[in-house]
């Protein structure tokens, strides 16, 4: 008798701890959205982020200490991980990314939040900046990765890391340890200290490791980072584009 | 003070702590423990130095070791059996390893009457390591969670399970109540809690071969947080084995077998928690005739500025928890307030508790204190990126048996330097402002300590 109302408070709370997923698709930015967004806000993003999405939550300072990056300021301060020029706002398709996917390193992933809360609450992201009221940001085109890399492609990514001067802050092997980093001049656009990515560690990569996530970095930088974008340089050539990322992948299959 | 050896060899373990210093890189510690590994994150996501939480290391805890405002175990716990890998186990495995390399001990008279002989003892000596822990944590699938806790106290014997526990997060809405099942930390959530100390516990040392229920001398006084402490001389288990008053007690035992629930029903600013415990916890003993209970409430506040407060009050009430000479049970409770102030670099906080033995026995009525007060005021400050200093007050106004009863005052001073966010080399002094008031006894006998060691999370 009393094992089985032990299993039977045992369902029970299973049962009630077991909620529906929800699956939906972006809903529309308006009032009600944003309210909705809040709401997740409070519970998930604001001891990082802050109440008024200054970026200055009460658990935002320890995320680096004294070095960047501390969380967003979603006010007024510039988007890395975008897929549309230096400079523009993000689509609501990049902030979604960063939310579902996280940022290795620094902010945890949030697809433990139904997809409808997590486009909730990008709608009331948005409505701390003022600039994205009516702006149509554009992405810059993503193109598929070509075929296989050859080892002529990939050499001639390593003379484009090197043309480019890649390895001034990303070091001779990717390590992350260029001079420029060891100096200790790369800082963020608060003035804090930033280490380049580890191009050796895939999954330490901020904006994705994939060959495309790769590619866009190069394209798009990493706003308020000493990570420039290439669209105007390299961009003209994307085969070189390319070699250059199958270059960069190149370097986390080759570590001893 | 010191003697002239433990100045040479505390000078020995500074010199050899710098040098293991600056041949480690110190570098920002990239997901490291389990939970930093399962979410790919940083240790500084939920601690302000481990293992001090933060506002969101807070919440993570509060929700069942889910992200705070998700359900998410489902979805980073969830796969077959056969698709498990090392890098699915290392997510749930972790352990700390905390120790001193060299420790000293300094007395203001060495084997005084009633103390064992050669414990006593001005003396540096090395030793290492101090506690091992092993632990499992994490989610089984969404909404619940788990933890398991083995210790291995090198110095004693074998390891125990500390804690073991189960946890139904979110029940009835988001955030509405938490329930855990098990032998958990009753004080894992009020402004202050038990088990998450810069400072390593320093248990006190009992004379051997005391009979049961007889005065039981000290040889040396605990170092634990007095807010915390049983406070009281005089009490016993139900063996008949003197409580020490300077262990970790009740609400603060940090592990106990029960039920309790938590949530945040009403927002963020507002934080409940009941519970109902056997009491029998192994560092106090009980004689277990009811059970225990008791509330928390904290106010929180933390929004902005990097800033974060929080107050707590809790009340515990004990249930024949205790006895005294005579044999006769008592209820011994407990009533506290703690409070706690983050804002950069500087983490402020403080508990203070009363202990009530709320009816004496007539067996030794007008001998027995009943109540017992304890005061702990600490604070941790970053003085550069890696280097934590931290500061501890401890007040003990001692209850209890008359002729026993002996109060302390300690100020602790530790700096610990984190070579890794989950590694740290410190050192650490503990001193007695009450070394000047005269007696033998060992509240006053111990004059100041010296630790040297490591701390590894991993």
């Amino acid at each position: 008798m009393r094992i089985r109302t032990i299993v039977a408070i045992g369902a029970g709370l299973a049962l009630l701890s077991v909620a529906s997923f929800a699956q939906a698709v972006k809903p529309e930015d308006n009032q009600a959205t944003r309210a909705k967004g809040k709401q997740v806000y409070e519970r998930a993003c604001l001891l990082c982020h802050g109440v008024n999405g200054k970026g200055d939550g009460p658990a935002g300072w320890f995320l680096g200490r004294y070095e960047g990056p501390r969380p967003r300021n979603f006010i007024g301060g510039s988007y890395k991980f975008r897929s549309t020029p230096s400079g523009e706002l993000p689509l609501d398709q990049d902030l979604f990314r960063t939310v579902t996917q996280g940022i290795p390193g620094n902010m945890p992933s949030y697809g433990g939040l139904s997809e409808e809360e997590r486009w909730q609450v990008i709608a009331y992201i948005k409505s701390f900046n003022h600039s994205f009221k009516g702006a149509k940001p554009t992405a810059l085109p993503l193109p598929n990765p070509p075929g296989p890399p050859s080892d002529a492609g990939i050499e001639n990514g390593r003379k484009t890391y090197i043309k480019y001067g890649c390895q001034k802050c990303h070091g001779d092997n990717g390590y992350g340890d260029g001079k420029e980093a060891l100096d200790g001049n790369l800082k963020d656009t608060y003035g804090l200290m930033v280490s380049p990515g580890d191009l050796t560690e895939r999954a330490s990569l901020k904006n994705g490791s994939s060959a495309q996530a790769l590619y866009r970095s190069i394209m798009t930088g990493l706003d308020g980072t000493p990570m420039p974008s290439y669209a105007d340089t390299i961009g003209g050539n994307d085969k070189d584009v390319w070699d250059l990322v199958y270059y960069i992948l190149s370097l986390s299959q080759e570590r001893p | 003070m010191f003697t002239r050896v433990s100045i040479f060899v505390i000078a020995l373990s500074i010199f050899c702590g710098t040098v293991l210093t600056s041949l480690l890189s110190p570098e920002e510690a990239q997901a490291i423990p389990a939970f930093a590994r399962k979410y790919n994150t940083n240790c500084m996501d939920c601690h302000t130095a481990p293992p001090m939480l933060n506002a969101f290391g807070q919440r993570f805890l509060e929700n069942g070791y889910q992200l705070p405002g998700t359900e998410d175990g489902g979805s980073t716990g969830k796969k077959k059996l056969g698709d498990l890998n090392l890098d699915d186990v290392n997510q749930y495995l972790g352990f700390r390893l905390v120790g001193s390399a060299v420790r000293s001990w300094n007395f203001k008279q060495q084997n005084p009457p009633g103390a064992d002989a050669g414990v006593v003892e001005n003396k540096t000596e090395f030793t290492f390591p101090g506690i091992f822990l092993l632990y499992a944590s994490g989610t089984a699938a969404k909404n619940i969670g788990f933890f398991v806790d083995v210790g291995h106290f090198v110095s004693g014997a074998g390891a125990q399970v500390d804690r073991g526990f189960v946890t139904f997060n979110n029940l009835g809405s988001h955030n509405l109540a938490h329930l855990r099942v098990g032998r958990f930390d009753p004080n894992a959530f009020s402004s202050y809690g038990t088990v998450r100390q810069q400072f390593a516990d320093i248990g006190g040392s009992q004379k051997r071969g005391c009979a049961a229920f007889t005065p039981c001398a000290f040889n040396r006084v605990g170092l634990t947080p007095s807010a915390f402490a049983t406070k009281f001389y005089g009490l016993y288990d139900r063996s008949g084995n003197a409580l020490s008053p300077f262990a970790s007690s009740l609400f603060n035992s940090g592990a106990e077998t029960g039920v309790d629930v938590h949530g945040r029903p009403f927002g963020d600013w507002f934080l409940y928690q009941v519970g109902v415990l056997n009491g029998a916890s192994e560092n106090v003993g009980d004689s277990n005739k009811g059970k225990d209970v008791y509330g928390m409430i904290r106010l929180d506040y933390a929004q902005s500025d990097y800033f974060s407060a929080s107050i707590s009050g809790f009340v515990y009430q004990g249930n024949s928890n205790a006895k005294v000479q005579t044999h006769e049970d008592v209820n011994w409770n407990r009533y506290g307030l703690s409070a706690r102030a983050t804002y950069m670099m500087v983490d402020v906080f403080a508990a203070y508790s009363v202990d009530r033995i709320n009816k004496i026995p007539t067996g030794v009525a007008g001998l027995f204190d009943s109540t017992a007060t304890g005061l702990t005021i600490g604070a941790d400050t970053y003085v550069t990126s890696q280097t934590l200093v931290s500061l501890r007050y401890d007040n003990l106004d001692a209850g209890g048996m008359l002729n026993q009863r002996m109060s302390t005052s300690f100020i602790d001073v530790q700096v610990k330097h984190f070579l890794r966010a989950n590694v740290a080399i410190f050192a650490r002094g503990d001193f007695n402002l009450r070394q000047s008031e005269g007696g033998d006894t060992a509240a006053r006998n111990l004059r100041n300590t010296f630790f040297s060691g490591i701390d590894v999370i991993f």
